[in-house]
């Protein structure tokens, strides 16, 4: 078995120098008053005691960017594609749920038929470190979402909370590249020491058949009860580390020329699925919240197998009406199957 | 990259960028007079002609320095003389908040400027405009709110 | 459970199973110590849900919007803070009086959940800013009170059931600080200035939760609603997000209640409340002081005009 390598939590800031040599390190830090994850640069404020407030999907699918540019004087016309690739980035503390998080993304951008380039060439130059959590946080359940707090097999390289030291493994070949050049400036060393067991979570709901039980529950009253206190505010979504929804509009520059842009878009939205013509399928807050709901814990695992919710917790914690996942998969639950 | 610049233009010194809203009725007819009567005075304050000054959303100064200008000027009939009766009665009240916003923002204060110009007061909008263009000739481009395209 | 608590279900199971209201918007303990979150109910057993606590900080009346196009009569409960929201929407013709019925209730003041450290264990928490620097905090319009609630269209100090606890924690005590945030900003030079929202507006997604949850934010059709108009689309950029955090503090000028919900909403935590402050403290000085939302026969500073308004544009 691989003897578990480590570092001293005080010397963090050498080690993520040495990693900022070769990439574009992300730390979770904080930045005017959020904490969220952050290129290192030498005076960051790191965060490593919990997860941060907005999740690392920025890294991979920025809330805002560039697709390509167009311009037309007379009759011609141009485009120019935006390189979306990225210099090569290192997703440095990231916990359990944000790597499930990132499978998701990865399901929907990377997999049956369509390569989503913007999202596939930063996905390709970054590697991923997992950081096992000792402490869930007061909004956190992933472990009743099928997730397992202490680490998560999908990342390049995974990390330990050993109490005054990060103990690290390599898990893939770009994860072993990352712990060569960390051994070799010494910062690593040998130890017996090993991750405390995962204190207890003080969110928990039983996500058990939850997939089957919402099949039979499309017509179900319930959502007309949920629904009412929603804002259709874009907060849950923005958040949230598998939300991947987009829209493309346009800048112009003059009547010439301007710039196509992808940005963060979400179903909650009143105009999201408004369609020209006027009609809108999802007209009120009820078919929208029902279809956030759904999306996340029926139609995603119908299409690829897993819940696209992993228990980060973020929505709970910040949305304005206290709108609870948790709350909806334990209503969903016991509800009688026809009202 | 093509889509940026046009190629076919070529490169000017820098010159302020002044866009103005103009009331129909009192400014813009004054900026006319002042052009029949061959009043000379730069030509950087672009206007944009509306029918009352009062029509002026604080949305479209903030749009302004977006897409590039270096100031703007709202400019209408003077108080009492409104050919919609009121509308410059709301203009005041509307861009003495704005003006303060801006600064709140951290815009220099210079860059927005809302005056009464009435129609026959030609000689007010060539000294306005003049005036406006030297101090932004002096104070420089400004890239604050500028949207990079 | 606390007696206004009990008051509140009283009335609800009354308004709901005499048919007075189609719906009622409230409070309920949600699942955690601190949090008391809104729930609309319409059945007279639902009413056991209800609660009220130092953690019902939300702001009910944004959700009237939602039953702005129908005639049913929707009730709900009001602190003083909300109460105004309430004179919004009728002053903005969005609601219809007959439609609704204010319910006032006392407040002792809301804590700041953001202070907690221990998500299992109850302790004493502080204030919210907004609390501490509160002026109204009895309703200014109400159908019915409870627990002692009573009426006040002026600043006046809390009155009913909680009044000696809000006392105790120092509700309104800091009214005078209400503008030291503006203040502050406005010492700072123009660079500074710029640098500061810069980094606020860096932070910004345009999730809309300010503006959705805001009861002066009731537009049809809100100019960010559709790209197609093109004044906005969703992009994110700092300079789009200072368009759309200046245009709205224009938009609400002289209509803002002071709630506080946009900055409370905010995930990002950006100082949304600076720039309306900033708003109220200019119309107070041009044009007189006055208070949005506390006078319903009152009118808006930006919807009126003296001759003698100050003049500095000649």
């Amino acid at each position: 078995m691989q003897r578990l390598k480590a570092f001293p939590k005080a010397k963090l800031t050498a080690v993520l120098e040495t990693m900022s040599q070769k990439a574009t390190v992300w730390v979770p830090s904080m930045i005017a008053g959020v904490s969220r994850f952050a290129p290192y640069r030498p005076e960051i404020d790191i965060q490593m005691g919990t997860n941060t407030a907005i999740s690392p999907k920025e890294a991979l699918f920025p809330s805002t960017e560039k697709i390509y540019t167009f311009s037309a004087y007379g009759i011609d016309g141009e485009f120019e594609p935006v390189d979306p690739s990225v210099g090569l980035q290192i997703l440095f503390g990231l916990r359990s749920c944000d790597m499930q998080g990132i499978l998701c993304l990865d399901d929907v951008f990377l997999t049956r038929g369509y390569v989503d380039d913007f999202y596939g060439s930063k996905r390709e130059a970054t590697t991923l470190i997992t950081l096992g959590c000792v402490t869930p946080g007061a909004d956190c359940f992933c472990a009743s979402m099928g997730v397992n707090p202490v680490e998560h097999d999908g990342s390049d390289a995974q990390m330990y909370d050993l109490g005054d030291a990060y103990g690290i493994i390599a898990r893939t070949d770009k994860g072993e590249t990352l712990v060569k050049d960390l051994m070799a400036t010494g910062l690593l060393s040998d130890t017996d020491k090993s991750q405390g067991p995962t204190s207890d979570f003080v969110l928990k709901v039983d996500s058990e058949g939850i997939t089957e039980k919402l099949q039979q529950m499309f017509d179900h009253p319930l959502w007309d009860e949920l629904s009412r206190k929603c804002l259709n505010c874009g907060t849950c979504a923005y958040l949230c580390p598998t939300c991947h929804c987009f829209d493309i509009s346009e800048k112009k520059r003059n009547q010439h020329c301007g710039v196509k842009i992808k940005c963060w878009d979400t179903c909650m939205f009143s105009e999201y699925a408004l369609m020209a013509g006027g009609h809108n399928p999802r007209p009120s807050k009820k078919e929208r919240v029902r279809q956030r709901f759904m999306h996340k814990l029926r139609y995603f695992p119908e299409r690829y197998g897993k819940l696209q919710c992993t228990g980060c917790g973020r929505c709970i914690a910040k949305c304005p009406v206290n709108l609870e996942i948790t709350d909806v998969i334990k209503l969903a639950g016991e509800a009688k199957k026809d009202g | 990259m093509s889509a940026v610049d046009n190629p076919k233009q070529p490169a000017k010194e820098w010159e302020p960028n002044i866009v103005g809203f103009a009331c129909n009725w009192c400014t813009y007819a004054g900026a006319d007079l002042a052009g029949l009567s061959r009043m000379q005075y730069p030509p950087n304050v672009k206007l944009v002609r509306v029918p009352c000054s009062g029509r002026t959303n604080p949305q479209f100064v903030l749009r302004a320095f977006q897409k590039g200008a270096d100031a703007v000027l709202v400019a209408g009939c003077h108080p009492g003389d409104c050919h919609y009766a009121t509308g410059n009665y709301f203009t005041r009240r509307r861009y003495l908040l704005m003006q303060r916003m801006l600064e709140f923002m951290g815009i220099d204060p210079r860059r927005f400027q809302a005056r009464w110009i009435s129609g026959s007061e030609a000689p007010k909008f060539r000294d306005v405009v003049t005036q406006m263009t030297e101090e932004i000739k002096a104070l420089g481009p400004n890239r604050k709110l500028r949207e990079e395209i | 459970m606390n007696q206004i608590t009990k008051e509140m279900r009283d009335l609800a199971r009354e308004l709901l199973a005499s048919g007075e209201v189609k719906g009622l918007i409230g409070w309920t303990k949600g699942s955690r110590w601190y949090l008391t979150p809104p729930v609309v109910i319409t059945q007279p057993e639902e009413a056991e849900q209800l609660y009220f606590d130092q953690f019902a900080v939300n702001n009910l009346t944004g959700l009237l919007l939602d039953y702005r196009y129908g005639d049913d009569k929707i009730a709900l409960f009001v602190k003083g803070c909300d109460s105004r929201g309430i004179v919004r929407l009728l002053q903005d013709h969005q609601i219809k009086r007959d439609n609704v019925l204010v319910i006032g209730v006392p407040c002792m003041g809301m804590s700041d959940k953001k202070a907690v450290t221990d998500p299992r264990q109850p302790a004493e928490l502080p204030l919210l800013d907004k609390c501490l620097e509160c002026r109204y905090p009895n309703p200014v319009i109400a159908d019915r009170l409870i627990s002692g609630a009573l009426v006040s269209g002026e600043p006046s100090e809390p009155k009913g059931l909680t009044a000696s606890e809000a006392a105790k924690r120092g509700v309104g005590s800091k009214q005078a600080d209400r503008f030291a945030q503006v203040k502050a900003i406005e010492a700072m030079s123009a660079d500074e200035k710029y640098a500061f929202w810069q980094a606020q507006h860096e932070k910004c997604f345009r999730c809309y939760a300010c503006r959705n949850i805001c009861p002066a934010c009731n537009c049809r059709e809100c100019i960010f609603e559709s790209d197609k108009k093109g004044w906005v689309n969703k992009s994110a950029t700092p300079t789009d997000n200072a368009f759309f955090a200046v245009t709205r503090a224009m938009h609400v000028a002289g209509r803002c209640v002071e709630c506080g919900e946009c900055e409370r909403v905010c995930p990002m935590d950006i100082p949304i409340m600076a720039l309306n402050r900033k708003v109220i403290q200019d119309i107070n000085e041009l044009f007189g002081e006055s208070d949005a939302g506390t006078d319903l026969d009152g009118k808006m500073p930006l919807g009126l005009f003296k001759n003698d308004d100050p003049e500095e544009f000649m």
